[in-house]
């Protein structure tokens, strides 16, 4: 069963997500993960209830950090040309940097990913989710209101 | 006297509520009223209000107050801006001053030789704390967020990522450079983008996140071929929007592809940074407006996109050329993807005339109405 980081747990709990959600993306994500050599942190991602939740850990299965964001990810938009340091552990394809459809409260709107084309699977990354997907849903629900 | 006394208060309820509401529509799909008319009224907002060109880039306050004042006028965004194409340049030993008729300009070059180039370094943020570009912005935001609130974006500018560049070291040698000695054009140009993300997330600190707007002026056909657009402008672009994005800016974007894109406009799609909120705007294919149809086909998919009606128009006297070209632009871009805004090809000029503005929001209204088409 995976654990979570003391450091971790801090920004979990910041985040409002919830300790069990998280070791459950990391426990059931089997080959459904993304690896980066040079880091050697897995990143896996689940959808529970609105949230799109992330678990990025490492190759002991210590969770490192969490994150979440509730635009549901879409289709892929721009494959993307540059490789971006990620394998998709259930294929082993490299993945690049592209952009991939979101969709939030009626509306569908493009952001920068990580992509796999062969998949057709996408992930978002920390910096992202918590700052400009953040932002972008409080702008939706604030003009959509 | 303080500027703000200069003003009646906009029309809150009635036309600020309902520009508001329709400014949201082609950035969330609740698509009211009409499309959106946005000419980049700078100076121009100024010289309707009674003052002068220089009056807008000198007192910045004023400037912005004229913007967000006149917009009710002609019904255009019920959001601020006020912006020069050289922030961040002062800070780097840039001289610049103002002018009767102009914008700011520089003084002249800081360097003439390559060998100089080696001499400049990115300021860092705590070092632009407090500086020339910060406090300006600061004093901006912080009369916005108290005289003007409901009008508040605050802006980050990068602006242009070739074109400060060459205020440096002069056109000419920058120019010169990318040709010659291209390693040496790419650190000049990354001790401003550099400075630039630092400025952003100066002003992301204090306002949580901070539209950028980012643009390709001097990078554009006339002068450079599409490679050359791509690796000095596309790509720089591509890396200052995700660095500031990384440092907490954004998520909202400004792209300006000012001047002549005839065929380098293909190499920012697979580019660029797009968000989920993000407009791009093209000027010019050749000497004509770049084509709405083009930029819908091209872009659409990835961006909310803004159409253009050439600046030339907007000050000859036949407001029916501005209102068939508006027409022209309107029903090739209204029904985009991500959503259209009717534009002109670049800032509207400053002595713009009032039934020029108001042929475009006639247009608008005529051939925009959502649910009409």
């Amino acid at each position: 069963m995976a654990t979570i980081s003391a450091a971790a747990k801090e920004i979990i709990e910041k985040r409002g997500l919830k300790e069990k959600d998280v070791i459950g993306v990391v426990d059931g994500c089997g080959d459904d993960k993304i690896y980066n050599k040079e880091s050697k942190l897995f990143i896996a991602k689940k959808e529970i209830g609105e949230l799109t939740v992330y678990a990025v850990f490492n190759e002991a299965g210590e969770v490192q950090t969490a994150y979440s964001h509730k635009m549901k990810i879409l289709d892929i938009v721009l494959e993307g040309e540059t490789d971006s340091g990620w394998v998709y552990c259930k294929n082993n394809q490299p993945l690049k940097n592209g952009h991939t459809n979101l969709t939030y409260m009626g509306a569908t709107r493009s952001g920068p990913s990580l992509t796999e084309p062969v998949s057709g699977e996408s992930w978002f990354e920390e910096y992202l989710s918590v700052g400009a997907l953040t932002a972008a849903e409080g702008l939706f629900q604030q003009k959509r209101a | 006297m303080g500027y703000e006394e200069l003003f009646p208060t906009n029309d809150l309820k009635g036309w600020h509520a309902n520009a508001a509401k329709r400014f949201a529509s082609p950035f969330v799909d609740n698509f009211h009223d009409r499309i959106d008319v946005d000419p980049i009224i700078l100076s121009n907002a100024a010289v309707h209000c009674g003052f002068t060109i220089r009056d807008f880039y000198e007192k910045p306050e004023l400037g912005i107050h004229t913007v967000g004042y006149i917009s009710e006028l002609f019904d255009l965004l019920p959001v601020t801006h006020w912006f020069f194409s050289l922030p961040w340049l002062r800070d780097l030993g840039v001289t610049l001053e103002y002018k009767d008729t102009l914008p700011p300009v520089s003084t002249g070059p800081i360097i003439s030789e390559a060998e100089e180039v080696d001499k400049l370094e990115p300021i860092s943020k705590e070092k632009l704390k407090g500086g020339n570009t910060d406090t300006l912005f600061h004093n901006l935001y912080g009369y916005v967020q108290k005289n003007l609130p409901h009008t508040l974006v605050p802006i980050s500018y990068g602006f242009d990522l070739a074109g400060a560049g060459a205020e440096m070291c002069g056109v000419e040698n920058f120019i010169m450079w990318t040709f010659t000695e291209p390693d040496i054009a790419h650190k000049l140009q990354n001790v401003y983008v550099e400075t630039s993300i630092n400025g952003a997330d100066l002003l992301s600190d204090t306002y949580g996140m901070a539209m950028l707007i980012v643009g390709s002026v001097l990078a554009n056909n006339d002068i450079f071929s599409d490679e050359m657009v791509e690796e000095f402008s596309a790509k720089v672009m591509h890396h200052y929007v995700d660095q500031c994005f990384r440092k907490g800016a954004g998520p909202q974007v400004f792209y300006h592809l000012c001047g002549n894109h005839e065929t380098d406009y293909k190499v920012f799609k697979k580019n660029l940074v797009w968000s989920p909120f993000n407009v791009l705007h093209i000027g010019y294919m050749g000497q004509k407006e770049f084509p709405t149809s083009v930029l819908k086909e091209e872009f659409q998919d990835v961006t909310t996109i803004m159409g253009s009606v050439d600046t030339k128009l907007m000050i000859q006297a036949n407001p029916k050329k501005v209102y068939e070209r508006a027409k022209e632009s309107l029903i090739q871009g209204r029904d985009a993807k991500k959503g259209y805004i009717l534009g002109t090809s670049c800032e509207t000029p400053p002595y713009t005339i009032p039934g020029q503005l108001l042929a475009l929001t006639r247009a608008a209204r005529d051939f925009g109405t959502y649910g009409t088409w």
